[in-house]
């Protein structure tokens, strides 16, 4: 069994356009199983640090992490409004889904 | 939605983008096939409630003054699936995030369909993205 989601890129080359990604710390509120995660890395943010309230999809996501990005990305469980994080400490926020 | 927001503008640098990702408020359509050979089952129903609680979310933080639009773009995407358990998968996700009908008459039509298909004919779930990217002020 599988599911695909865009499997002709139509994402990846739409999130291209939006900024140079290369180097940016990004927060990513929403993140699920990390599938977006995955393609903000593939992009070059230097550190994404993604979140969700579902604790299982959270789990599921840390497994799925290839080797190459471990230390570009940090997946927790957790809630838009009350972010563990200082001021100022993104470039960028990704709101996946999650308004 | 809105303390969500204003959490987003506490973290990010002044200058700093936020991206507000997700489907546009349109009904997916569930074909078979993929690319020029797809061919549409069934329109999905969907009510876009959350979409307006989230636009009028957005316009309240602009009104503040927090962030400034900058971009907004459509896209299409598809949500590809190999069998019914999938899409049954897919459908129960979906539902999660928005509200949506009950939905056996697609269920059934996409299984009376798949009977006169060939074997490896995949699901397809099509349906538009809106990506809004938002500045933030001060």
């Amino acid at each position: 069994m599988a599911i695909s989601i865009d499997p002709a890129g139509r994402e990846l080359r739409a999130l291209g356009r939006v900024t140079r990604w290369r180097g940016l710390r990004v927060l990513e509120v929403g993140c699920g199983d990390g599938r977006l995660t995955l393609r903000l890395a593939q992009l070059g943010a230097a550190k994404i640090h993604a979140f969700d309230p579902d604790a299982g999809v959270v789990r599921a996501a840390r497994t799925a992490i290839p080797a190459r990005q471990a230390r570009r990305i940090d997946y927790r469980v957790g809630h838009a409004e009350r972010l563990p994080y200082r001021a100022h400490e993104f470039d960028c926020a990704v709101f996946a889904w999650a308004l | 939605m809105v303390h969500a927001l204003r959490e987003a503008h506490r973290v990010l640098r002044p200058g700093g983008l936020l991206v507000d990702l997700r489907p546009a408020a349109k009904h997916r359509r569930i074909g078979l096939g993929q690319g020029r050979r797809w061919r549409l089952v069934g329109v999905m129903r969907e009510t876009f409630d959350e979409d307006h609680a989230a636009n009028r979310a957005v316009a309240r933080v602009v009104r503040d003054g927090l962030f400034q639009r900058q971009a907004r773009a459509e896209f299409g995407l598809d949500r590809v699936m190999d069998r019914m358990e999938d899409f049954h998968r897919w459908l129960e996700e979906f539902g999660k995030r928005r509200t949506v009908a009950a939905h056996g008459w697609l269920i059934r039509r996409l299984e009376r369909a798949l009977v006169t298909r060939p074997r490896r004919v995949r699901i397809v779930a099509r349906g538009p993205m809106t990506l809004q990217v938002l500045r933030r002020l001060g």
